[in-house]
């Protein structure tokens, strides 16, 4: 193994790829090393992808050349990327969710007893022992479905080194973790690292790269725009590559706070939340942040209904709120945009045209009850051209559409209903740089018209440059709230508090 | 490469062309098919499993099935004649002899009930849809054993079933030996209209695609998923129904296997016409090309004297066919969906 350390463990030279209409990878060169984490970079459509899908076979190149250790592969298809050791660990790992964790280690090849009936105690035991090897402490007799994602994706990294994987590619790994399983999931992946395996590390989440990589390649357009070792880059300088452009992250100036909207009054919901106070005033921005948990989330979707709410005084525009469904938020002036995007944002099938006039069909009935065309066509291509979404045409279906796009979508169904408050469950999850401060401008023009708008994240650096105002939730309480242009906003402090740390003992410390 | 690009819209339009095809085929195969007869032995052919396909097509398109139509039809068709004729033989029925407008009006209400209950079970007691109408199916058609004891009812020879008779036996703008179009074909040519308008220019039809394209996100949109499922299966019942009042004034007397089997035609026009069983995909117009090209391809294996085992076979042919055709469908999109799927955004953990 020695004498190859020197060889790239993948090389793909010059590769070239094209789709109709697109030259989706125009001669592009990557290597990844032995026992290295290469970070892999660059927006939605950048090429990265089709880059991935080359090397598992999925994508024949047009032309270029890909060496693995060495050994040149042509006609490489799913099955021989497989048998050379190169494995994808997609976001959600494929298990069966009502199956042991030993089964789902095992599938394909569960050991049997002389009867030809399966060894059920040599089974648990080997899994047991053989996640152990990768440092994987779990009980194995456990159904899948009773595991975190972390572990789901720990067991499916192991599973791929089992089948004697040495390249492992990870898409984005860590967008549905929760920040303390994210820490758990690096060390886990240094520790295999340190055994020689490889990894090729797909993120939007640039601090991640710093954190875990060793190198990183930033794709741009089809091109790569840039390798370097993460040690001699910084994150600007990584932020350019991605957009090709100078980007600024928005700044947003807090405008006229208008009248409370909402007013939420001890508020509680057991598991949930405790005690909650809060008032949402129009044209506000209020940050909601906290561990994944601690609430924010979990208030969001209890006053969109999707959740119980729980019980307290609830007040939307000085009547009490009625909650229980989307529907009768919706028609008091409540929209909510979900974290989860794919299940509960776009239909994918279905057209941009679709997709964003759902909420209003209502409004733009004629006689007879039909759709008004002309008037929803309007609509529809009023709200491409203020958001910028980026589609061909507006009978485009939205699966078709980046990442980025697909959100404003969702931006766009709801602000066509016009609502008084708007709730952002992590707005700007899984889009690019340039599509976030695009997003979040949204967001201010919609607060600049009295919208009462909250955000629910955990990007710290967003919710200091957008929010007038950052609560932050601990177990279900309002521990501290922090108000711009009142005191001073860092995200030491925000750590601080997300961690539990409440103003007496912040000022009994000092 | 041009090439691959147009395949999906091809595969979304192929029935058109196959329709084209096998008619030109049926033409130089018999000699009576380019008839005006034979034309409109089609299009009748064509009217009763066309009210159901639109009906099956508005469940389909919310992402359900509903396997019961078949029965319901015959059902409803059995107690409209029952309500109408005397109880003595050759009749067989209950001799109460009630008008038979209400009781077109009665068997109508009758099938949107059974969808209902359906749609009741379905949406509110939170089990399979597929089950669910599968039970619903042997339920009615055993209750319709049971309550004739196997015997059929028959409105032949008796004046005041007429009125049931007219809409399946009737025609209207008749020239003779030239052209005469049944009153069933343009009723059944009416509700595809309003079946499309309702499907695309309508609120109720706009939410039922969202539905079966995303149920969860229909309902974070405000969408009432539950209600309508329940209104496309009352849509689904009392279309039934009225394909059972069709289907009586044909036959004249009511057997009680009396559209029994009539579902697998009923799926496989659906999925010819490129109805995804998925959900959320799907035109009138492409399911209307599916009615039709069953029906020629019925009505020409007929002219050719087939015999009745390999039309069987034949039937059961093009119904895998047509899955085939809608496995294509699947294949051709999904490189594109996947891309998406992939350089798009995380979803939520599960």
């Amino acid at each position: 193994m020695d004498d190859k350390h020197s060889i790239p463990v993948v090389e793909m030279v010059d590769i070239v790829k094209v789709f109709p209409g697109v030259r989706a990878l125009d001669s592009v060169s990557f290597s990844v090393q032995q026992g290295e984490i290469h970070a892999l970079l660059g927006k939605n459509g950048a090429g990265k992808s089709t880059l991935m899908h080359v090397l598992t076979g999925l994508y024949t190149p047009d032309s270029g050349t890909i060496r693995i250790r060495g050994e040149i592969h042509e006609n490489l298809n799913t099955a021989k990327a497989k048998q050379v050791g190169i494995a994808l660990v997609a976001q959600h790992a494929k298990f069966v969710p009502g199956l042991s964790i030993a089964e789902n280690v095992y599938s394909g090849m569960l050991p049997l007893n002389w009867g030809g009936f399966i060894d059920w105690k040599k089974m648990y035991r080997d899994a047991q022992e053989k996640l152990g090897q990768f440092d994987i402490d779990i009980d194995v007799s456990r159904l899948m479905e009773d595991t975190t994602v972390a572990e789901r994706q720990m067991i499916e990294i192991a599973r791929a080194l089992f089948a004697d994987a040495s390249v492992i590619i990870l898409d984005e790994p860590t967008a549905p973790l929760p920040k303390h399983d994210v820490a758990k999931l690096f060390e886990f992946v240094r520790r295999q690292r340190a055994r020689g395996a490889s990894f090729i590390y797909i993120s939007h989440y640039l601090e991640e790269i710093f954190e875990v990589a060793d190198h990183v390649t930033v794709m741009r357009n089809g091109v790569v725009a840039g390798v370097s070792p993460v040690k001699d880059i910084t994150q600007p300088e990584l932020i350019r590559l991605i957009s090709g452009a100078n980007v600024e992250r928005y700044k947003r100036e807090s405008g006229k706070i208008g009248n409370p909207v909402l007013s939420i009054k001890g508020l509680n919901r057991p598991g949930a939340y405790t005690d909650v106070q809060l008032t949402l005033n129009a044209g506000e921005v209020v940050g909601l942040t906290g561990l994944e948990g601690s609430g924010p989330g979990e208030l969001a979707r209890g006053l969109f209904g999707l959740e119980p709410l729980g019980s307290g005084s609830v007040m939307l525009n000085d009547s009490p709120y009625i909650d229980g469904s989307p529907i009768s938020s919706l028609k008091q002036g409540l929209a909510y945009l979900p974290r989860d995007r794919h299940g509960l944002g776009i239909v994918a099938i279905r057209s941009v045209r679709d997709n964003v006039s759902l909420s209003v069909l209502d409004r733009l009935q004629q006689s007879l009850n039909l759709i008004d065309g002309a008037k929803e066509k309007e609509l529809v291509s009023d709200f491409i051209d203020i958001l910028g979404i980026k589609t061909p045409s507006m009978e485009t279906a939205v699966e078709n559409l980046s990442g980025g796009n697909q959100q404003k979508v969702v931006v766009a169904k709801l602000a066509a209903t016009e609502p008084k408050v708007l709730i952002l469950d992590e707005p700007t999850q899984g889009v690019d740089v340039q599509a976030k401060v695009e997003l979040l401008r949204i967001v201010d023009k919609l607060s600049q018209r009295g919208v009462a708008v909250a955000v629910v994240s955990d990007e710290l650096s967003e919710l200091m440059d957008i929010c007038d105002r950052i609560v932050v939730f601990y177990r279900g309480k309002i521990i501290r709230e922090f108000r711009k242009n009142h005191e001073p906003i860092t995200t030491a402090l925000l750590l601080a508090a997300i961690e539990g740390e409440t103003l007496e003992n912040t000022n009994a410390s000092v | 490469m041009q090439a691959s690009k147009h395949i999906p819209t091809l595969l979304d339009h192929l029935i058109w062309v196959i329709l084209v095809g096998v008619f030109i085929f049926f033409v130089f195969q018999s000699p009576v098919f380019l008839t005006s007869t034979n034309i409109t032995n089609i299009f009748t052919a064509a009217a009763v499993l066309g009210i159901l396909v639109v009906g099956q097509t508005f469940v389909l398109i919310s992402g359900n099935f509903d396997l019961s139509s078949e029965s319901t039809l015959g059902v409803c068709a059995l107690f409209g004649m029952y309500l109408i004729v005397p109880a003595t033989p050759p009749y067989w029925g209950g001799g109460i002899l009630i008008n038979p407008y209400l009781s077109i009006a009665v068997i109508i209400i009758t099938g949107s009930l059974f969808g209902y209950i359906n749609g009741l079970l379905i949406t509110v007691g939170k089990m399979n849809n597929f089950i669910v109408t599968l039970a619903m199916l042997l339920i009615l058609r055993g209750l319709m054993m049971a309550f004739t004891q196997g015997k059929p009812i028959s409105g032949l020879n008796f004046p005041p079933a007429e009125v049931y008779f007219w809409l399946g036996h009737e025609s209207l703008f008749e020239i003779p030996d030239l052209i005469k179009i049944p009153v069933g074909v343009m009723a059944t040519g009416l509700i595809f209209i309003i079946g499309h308008i309702v499907l695309n220019h309508r609120r109720f039809g706009r939410e039922l695609y969202a539905i079966g394209g995303n149920k969860q996100a229909a309902i974070a949109s405000g969408i009432d998923a539950d209600k309508r499922v329940r209104q496309a299966y009352i849509i689904s019942g009392g279309l039934a129904a009225l394909a059972g009042w069709m289907l009586a004034g044909r036959v004249g007397s009511i057997q009680v296997n009396l559209g029994d089997g009539y579902i697998f035609t009923v799926m496989a026009a659906a999925v010819i016409g490129g109805i995804s069983l998925q959900g959320g995909r799907g035109t009138m117009l492409g399911a209307l090309g599916g009615v039709l090209l069953l029906s020629t391809i019925d009505r020409g294996l007929n002219l050719m004297s087939v015999s009745v085992f390999w039309v069987k076979v034949i039937q059961g042919l093009i119904i895998m066919f047509a899955m085939f055709i809608d496995a294509q469908r699947v294949r051709y999109r999904k490189p594109q969906a996947k891309v998406a799927a992939v350089t798009a955004s995380p979803a939520n953990p599960a």
